[in-house]
Order: C-alpha cells, then sequence, then structure tokens
C-alpha cells in the first residue's frame, strides 16, 4: 500500500477506533444499566446516545491539577502515552483484505510487542503523582502486565503455528473457508482464544482483573491524581485496548474478515470483522458486570500456575498437530 | 518479634507472614530505618464505610499495624442528650446507626423505658418485632450489597449485586413510608409503644414484600454462596477468633460466625414478641468473612420468617402506654432504680442504653447521662487485631464485612 | 442479676458491700482489678460496656454535708450464654482499667477519658479518641457548656 494510502487508512482506523470507544462507553452504560434493572442513560440525546459527548465536554473544562511535589514531566506524558501505545498496535492489523498500514511480515510480534508497551505509561503515571494509592497501583498493573504477557504470547503462538507466518493476514486468510482456528481443528483452538481472550482482559486491566484500579481498594489506583481530559484518556485508552485486542481475537481465532458474502465484496469483510470485534467487545462488558475481582496474589497464582502450563500445552499440541498433518 | 520473609514458594500460593500481632507495638522502634510504607485508609475512600480513618503500616502488600481513628463523625448525641428531653432525644439516635433507623431508636426507647418503668403495649411490642426484623433485612440487604461492592468495585460486578439488594431495600423502604410518612429515620418509637398506627392494607403490603424478599434472598445466594470468586475473596480471610470476640463484646453477626451462640432476642431480657414465635439463631464456626455473609443471609430468611408469623396478628389497642403522645413534662424515675441499662439485638449485635435519670426537680424531662452502646465500635475495635498480617484487598474486605456504620460508632 | 449467684458470692467473698440486685456492687478504686479477676474466672468473658459519668461537687449546706466531684464509673460483662453482672467504681480522679481482663474495654475507656475525664490506670494507651489529639476539656463534663467554643471547629 502506498504511504499515501497507509496514512489515509491510519487516520480512518485511528478515528473509527476512536468513535468506537468513545461509544462503547454508552453502550456499556446502557448494557450494565439494563443488568441492574435501571435504563442507564436517557437524558442526553436521544436514548443518550450524546452521553459521550456530553462527558468529554465536562472532561475538558474541568481543572487540570497537578500535585505540588509529582513528577510533573512524566505525570503530562503518562496519559497520553497510554492511548498512543494502544492506537499504534493498529498499524499491522488489516482491517480488510488488502486494508492494512503496514503489512509487516512480524505483523503479530510487532503488535504484542507494542501492546506490552502500555506497562511503561501506566507504571509512569502512578509514580509520577506521588501518591501511595497509584504507586500501589502501578506496581499491581507492571506485575499483572509482565505477568499476563506470557500466556498471551504462547496462546496467540497457536495461529502462527497453523498459518505458519506472523504476518496477520496471512493467519486470516489461512482461515479461509470457514476453518477459523476457534473450532477447526478442535482441540488446542478453543482453548488458545479462550486463554488468548482472557489474557487480553487482564492486559487491559479489565474485572475480573481490573486490581490495578481496583477503585474500592485503592481508589482509582493509578489514575487518582489526574484529573480533567487526561483521566478521560486512561480510561479511553483502557477501552481502546479492549477493542483492539478484540479485533486480534477476531483475526487470529474467528476468521477476520471470513463471513458470508465477503469473497464477493471485500467491503462487506470488513462489516464482518467489525460485527465480530463488536460482539467480542459487548462480552467483555458482560464479564465486567457480572463479576467481582481477584485479588492480586490470586491473580498472579492464576496466571503461573494455570495459564502458563496451559499455553505451554496449547504449543506443543499445536505443533504436533503441524507435524501430523492435520491443519 | 520477626517479620518472617518469603519462604516456600510464592507462585503456589505460600505467602507465611508470622508476625505477632501486638496492637500496642511500638512501631518506631520495630521499624527504626523507617521501611514500612505508611498508607491513610481513609477518612475519604471508598471502602471505609463511612467517614473513618486506619493507618495501615504496610511491608509491601501486607499489614504490620493497623491504628485507626475515629471522631470524624462525632456529633456530641450523648451531651444532645442530656439536654434534650427523653422524647425529643429519640430522632437523634435515628442518625446514629442511620442503616438500621428503627432498632436505633427501640434500643434508646428500651432503655428509657426500664428506667421509667413503662411496659408497651401489646400491639406495640408486636409491631416493634415486625418493624424490627423488617429493618434487619434493609440492612443486611444493604449490607450484601456493599459487601459486593468493596470487592467487584462500582464499576463491576459488585455493583450489580448492590443495584439489586437495593431494589429490595426500596420495597422495605416503601411499607416504612407508609407506615410513618418516611422513607428514612422515622421518629416512630416513643416510650411506651409507637407514634404511628398500622393504616389499612399495610398487613397485605408486608406480606407482598415478605414474598418478593424470599424470592430474591433465594437469587442472592445463587449469585454469592457459590460463587468461585467470592469464596476466594472470603473463604478463610479476616478470621476472628472466639476468644476476641467475647473480649470485644460482638455478639451479633460477627461473634455468632465465630461460634459465640448469643442473640438477645433469644437470650436478654425478654423485649418484643420473640418468646411467641418459632425461629432460629443461626451461627458458624469458621469466623471468616464467609461465615459472616453466611450468618447474615440466614438471618435474612429468618427475619422474613418471623415478621409472616405475626403480620396476621397484630394484637388489637392502644399503640402507647402513655396517654399522651408527646411526653409529659415531667417524667419521675423510679424511686430506686435512677440508673438503668437495656438492650436490643439490631442487625449489627448489641444495642445497649445505659441512662442516669436527673433527680434534680426542674431538669426531670432530661436524661442526666445517657451513654448508646453501639455494636460497631467493638467491631470497628478489632481492627488492630485482625489487619495484621494482611494485605489491603483483605483488610478492605474484612472491614466491609463487619459491617461498621460510623455514625453509631462516632456518634 | 438475681440469677448470677456466683458472681453475688464472689462479691460477698470479697467483702465489697451490698450487691444491688440491678447495677451490681460499688467497688473500691483498689479492689476492682481482684473483682476482674474472679468474674473472669467464672467466666464473665463478654464485655459490655463501660460508662462513665461526672458527678460535679455538691457544696455544703445547712442541712447537707457537701460532697467532692466524683466520677461514677459502671461497667457491665456477661456470661455466655445467659447472665450478666455490672460493678461500679465511684472515684475523684483515677479509675482501675480493665483492659488487662477484657480488651473489648480499651476503646470505652478511652472514649470516657475523652469525653470525661476519668483517668483509667493501667490502660496502655490512653489518648483522645473522638475528639482532636489537641482538644482542651472534657465535653461531657456538667461544667462543659455545649456551646464552647474551640477554633477551627467553631
Amino acid at each position: 500500500m502506498s504511504l499515501l494510502g497507509a496514512g489515509i487508512l491510519g487516520f480512518i482506523a485511528v478515528n473509527v477506533a476512536m468513535l468506537l470507544a468513545g461509544w462503547g462507553v454508552w453502550y456499556e452504560r446502557k448494557f450494565a444499566g439494563r443488568m441492574q434493572s435501571r435504563p442507564g442513560p436517557t437524558e442526553v440525546g436521544p436514548i443518550g446516545l450524546l452521553q459521550p459527548i456530553a462527558d468529554i465536554l465536562k472532561l475538558m473544562q474541568k481543572e487540570d491539577t497537578v500535585p505540588r511535589d509529582a513528577d510533573a514531566g512524566l505525570f503530562h506524558l503518562a496519559p497520553p502515552l497510554t492511548v498512543l501505545v494502544t492506537l499504534a498496535v493498529m498499524a499491522v492489523t488489516p482491517f480488510g483484505p488488502g486494508l492494512v498500514v503496514a503489512d509487516l511480515e512480524v505483523g503479530l510480534l510487532f503488535a504484542l510487542a507494542i501492546g506490552s508497551v502500555i506497562v511503561l505509561p501506566v507504571w509512569m503515571a502512578g509514580w509520577a503523582s506521588n501518591n501511595k494509592y497509584a504507586l500501589l497501583g502501578a506496581m499491581r498493573s507492571a506485575a499483572q502486565g509482565v505477568a499476563y504477557e506470557v500466556p498471551l504470547l504462547l496462546a496467540a503462538a497457536v495461529p502462527v503455528i497453523y498459518a505458519g507466518s506472523f504476518r496477520i493476514s496471512d493467519i486470516v486468510e489461512a482461515q479461509a473457508g470457514y476453518h477459523w482456528y476457534v473450532g477447526w481443528p478442535p482441540g488446542p483452538g478453543l482453548v488458545a482464544f479462550c486463554l488468548f481472550f482472557l489474557c487480553s482482559l487482564a492486559e487491559a486491566n479489565r474485572i475480573p482483573f481490573d486490581i490495578p484500579e481496583a477503585e474500592s481498594e485503592l481508589v482509582a489506583g493509578v489514575s487518582i491524581e489526574y484529573s480533567g481530559m487526561k483521566f478521560g484518556l486512561f480510561y479511553v485508552a483502557e477501552y481502546l485496548h479492549t477493542i483492539i485486542a478484540s479485533l486480534l481475537a477476531a483475526l487470529l481465532f474467528l476468521g477476520g474478515w471470513e463471513g458470508p458474502g465477503s469473497d464477493q465484496a471485500p467491503w462487506l469483510g470488513t462489516v464482518w470483522l467489525l460485527a465480530k470485534t463488536l460482539g467480542l467487545f459487548g462480552f467483555i462488558f458482560w464479564a465486567r458486570w457480572t463479576f467481582m475481582r481477584y485479588r492480586s496474589d490470586q491473580l498472579m497464582r492464576l496466571c503461573w500456575v494455570v495459564f502458563v502450563p496451559t499455553g505451554l500445552a496449547l504449543v506443543a499440541s499445536s505443533a504436533v498437530l503441524v507435524w501430523l498433518g492435520v491443519v | 518479634m520477626a517479620l518472617a520473609r518469603w519462604s516456600g514458594m510464592p507462585a503456589l500460593g505460600d505467602v507465611p507472614v508470622q508476625i505477632d500481632v501486638d496492637p500496642y507495638m511500638d512501631i518506631d522502634a520495630y521499624d527504626a530505618e523507617g521501611d514500612l510504607m505508611v498508607l491513610n485508609l481513609g477518612p475519604q475512600h471508598p471502602s471505609t464505610h463511612g467517614v473513618f480513618r486506619v493507618k495501615l503500616y504496610l511491608d509491601g502488600e501486607v499489614c504490620i499495624k493497623a491504628v485507626p481513628y475515629l471522631g470524624y463523625l462525632h456529633r456530641g448525641v450523648e451531651k444532645l442528650c442530656e439536654k434534650l428531653t427523653y422524647a425529643n432525644v429519640i430522632p437523634i439516635v435515628d442518625k446514629n446507626d442511620y442503616v438500621a433507623p428503627m432498632t436505633s431508636e427501640w434500643g434508646l426507647v428500651a432503655g428509657f423505658e426500664k428506667l421509667i418503668g413503662v411496659e408497651p403495649t401489646p400491639r406495640a411490642k408486636v409491631m416493634r418485632t415486625i418493624l424490627g426484623e423488617l429493618q434487619r433485612c434493609a440492612s443486611h440487604l444493604l449490607w450484601i450489597g456493599t459487601f459486593t461492592l468493596d470487592m467487584g468495585g462500582a464499576i463491576g460486578g459488585g455493583a450489580t449485586v448492590f443495584m439489586h439488594t437495593f431494589r429490595e431495600r426500596e420495597a422495605i423502604l416503601d411499607v416504612f413510608a407508609e407506615l410513618t410518612g418516611c422513607r428514612f429515620h422515622y421518629n416512630h418509637f416513643t416510650v411506651g409503644g409507637q407514634r404511628h398506627d398500622v393504616p389499612a392494607g399495610w398487613g397485605a403490603m408486608v406480606k407482598a414484600v415478605c414474598d418478593l424478599l424470599e424470592a430474591r434472598t433465594e437469587e442472592y445466594e445463587s449469585y454469592l454462596t457459590d460463587n468461585t470468586v467470592f469464596k476466594a475473596r472470603t473463604v478463610g480471610v479476616g478470621v476472628i477468633d472466639r476468644q476476641l470476640c467475647l473480649e470485644h463484646g460482638l455478639g451479633g453477626p460477627i461473634g455468632r460466625a465465630s461460634g459465640v451462640d448469643f442473640d438477645l432476642r433469644r437470650d436478654g431480657d425478654d423485649y418484643g414478641a420473640y418468646g411467641t414465635v418459632d425461629w432460629k439463631v443461626h451461627t458458624h464456626t469458621d469466623g471468616d468473612c464467609y461465615a459472616r455473609y453466611l450468618v447474615r443471609l440466614n438471618e435474612l430468611r429468618t427475619s422474613i420468617a418471623i415478621v409472616r408469623q405475626l403480620i396476621d396478628g397484630i394484637p388489637e389497642g392502644p399503640i402507647c402506654s402513655l396517654k399522651q403522645v408527646k411526653l409529659p413534662g415531667a417524667v419521675k424515675p423510679k424511686a430506686k432504680a435512677s440508673m438503668a441499662y437495656a438492650a436490643i439485638e439490631t442487625p449489627r449485635g448489641e444495642l445497649g442504653t445505659w441512662v442516669m435519670a436527673n433527680s434534680e426537680r426542674k431538669l426531670m424531662p432530661h436524661p442526666y447521662r445517657c451513654k448508646l452502646r453501639p455494636p460497631s465500635l467493638h467491631a470497628v475495635s478489632l481492627l488492630p487485631y485482625i489487619c495484621p498480617g494482611n494485605n489491603v484487598s483483605d483488610i478492605v474486605v474484612t472491614l466491609g464485612s463487619l459491617d461498621p456504620i460510623m455514625g453509631e460508632v462516632d456518634r | 442479676m438475681k440469677a448470677c449467684h456466683d458472681a453475688i458470692a464472689l462479691c460477698e467473698s470479697l467483702g465489697l458491700g451490698e450487691v444491688d440486685p440491678e447495677h451490681g456492687p460499688l467497688v473500691p478504686a483498689e479492689r476492682g482489678r481482684e473483682l476482674a479477676a474472679g468474674l473472669k474466672a467464672l467466666g464473665y468473658d463478654y464485655f459490655v460496656t463501660c460508662v462513665a459519668t461526672h458527678l460535679p461537687a455538691v457544696e455544703a449546706t445547712d442541712d447537707e454535708p457537701g460532697v467532692p466531684e466524683r466520677f461514677l464509673v459502671a461497667y457491665r460483662v456477661r456470661r455466655m450464654p445467659k447472665g450478666h453482672f455490672a460493678f461500679r467504681f465511684e472515684v475523684e480522679q483515677d479509675c482501675p482499667s480493665m483492659v488487662a481482663f477484657w480488651s473489648g474495654a480499651d476503646w470505652h475507656e478511652r472514649e470516657q477519658y475523652d469525653l470525661v475525664g476519668v483517668r483509667f490506670e493501667g490502660h496502655p494507651d490512653l489518648r483522645r479518641i473522638m475528639m482532636p489529639e489537641d482538644w482542651e476539656g472534657h465535653p461531657l463534663r456538667k461544667d462543659y457548656a455545649i456551646e464552647t467554643r474551640h477554633f477551627p471547629w467553631r
């Protein structure tokens, strides 16, 4: 893809992602409301559709406080950096056949590597706030982020082994013909999908893994000293991370842009991809408003004792399947 | 007293921390280098259940010493009791245990009645029992909601349970509003009986609420009792040993969950209509947060059963023993007993009133000294004993399971 | 109270004088610990409350002699499953602390010290609990006006 084309695609993708994150807030609040036998936002706009705009306007006009002894440079830098790093992952994810900003040969590796950098700005925010709660949240976030990388990579290795390539478009094309890795070959694919999904939840600090921002204990954790739009950026970054995790899961395991009519009309493929992403995104809300959170040491234990061995077993079994020629 | 370091395999869950629990230990001597982190939980914190501060000395995430600071909500209620008359004090006491105002008033009024030598009428006794048990339901529902909120956060699964329990609590508050006119803080009890009589149709309303509560309690049981995450957060957490409960005077759900088989409704001075109904006291032996949850859930069911048994048979008659609902100006104390203590079982435990009468003629309508013995004060006083050795997360969950209401702790 | 024969017998054996059926004996301050130890040995483990009342000095009149300023400190304990016992001290300034026997007495005694001003001798950590650390005066005393000003709170 030419540089201009890539630029335009990137611009559109970033905008769409940010809009999805914004209206993801609306969708989540409505969904949560209905789960809690109440309607959710209804005042602003028809069925509350303009609520995200109201929220953004509110956040923008708030005073931007900086604690007195905070490390100002890191303090200001952390929130935009979280958003930036999360959006950077979209550089390698295709949005349809041939629609990718940078079709790297090591695309998946790049995506996961950049995704893991998000631990740094979160930690920076916690340190720079000069607040013990923020520090506790940052420490927990760093521990959790780094720990859950391992099973995430192991689970992501399964489609790579099946497809024989790190390039995400190759992985999607290898699933053509409805041979989606989540169901075929039966076995490792489904487990790998669940593991990938759960580890992405952990990376994105979503319940049941949201110890770093455990509101009831840490009063907003890392973002405790932030006000106004910087605070908003943390939450936008969280939603973006969730969307991108859903996008990756859809590409790697759910056949990407494959769906009825996608081979005739490529734009329909993009629509299917969007539908799959939003479906997973909705599932994440459902999980969030249903579960309580684990304690941080229980989370760590879950990672190292349950997820990592499962990931290793998955890699081994998928390698065996490839060697046997099943895939 | 040494703090043990890591041994065994941390990844497999071995976190041995041996700390000799001494609430009075001199932390500056213990930590001469200043390695411990001091974290203030409160006074502004979503999980301190009111305005309350605990200063935690943490080694990493493990607490070494916890020092609670009270008094943020101290409003001088006992001083007010000396200035106001016996009748005027009752709406003030509503605001002590602001989550269960009916039983809060009942505790005070029981003390005054013992002092003055007045017995409530049979109708009042049965009404009081019904209201007390409904209040217990409302309070335990709120507790279940806020307890899961402590674990799941206001932006998570805990909030869902919270919203659902509040929906049921609204039904109970509607019942109270129908009777007294107020949803919250009723000023309904008075020395000798009640101030508002049962309106028409109230019995049917209460029965409908009982049916609703029973169905929904089954739902809450299905949400929580076998929930893996809930059990992982509460089983074995915040264990309080029986002797500690006794020495701290805790007989409510906290004590009963630790094996103290004591319930003032059964074992105290005979008050209310508890002797005439068929009900049982629930106890447990583990003393952890899960046990306290089970005890409160079962108490919810028992309360509904008691209300069902009483609602159809409220005896006819006056609702107040004293001729006027407004107390007469001069209330003569019993000749010899110028002091009295009476206690009732609130949703939190033993709420007692110790009151001393004024013997000066012109000051007779005012108590000379009125001390309110709140169960939550005793619950919170456990913190220096049960926090050391636990994580911050566990401390928050334990504090939630103790169900402290700072209004009555500080008065 | 009337059924707590063993506790009443204990009081009689310690020679503490008349035992009021509802409020127990009026114990001299120096005998307090003996009584507490005896009660604990009988199984009175559950601490109910500790209340201190300020009884201001009464001036001597022609009919009656004057009474000095005293504090009445009333304790109450229970035994599982049934049975409760109370005892009282009337002291001028210091009252023996019951913390060594019932650890729950700690905060009650601190509160009575804070609000009424009775010192509890033997208390491990006697400091204010409700009022701020630097508050002057003891609010529940009879000579402390309810409208007393104290910057910056009033």
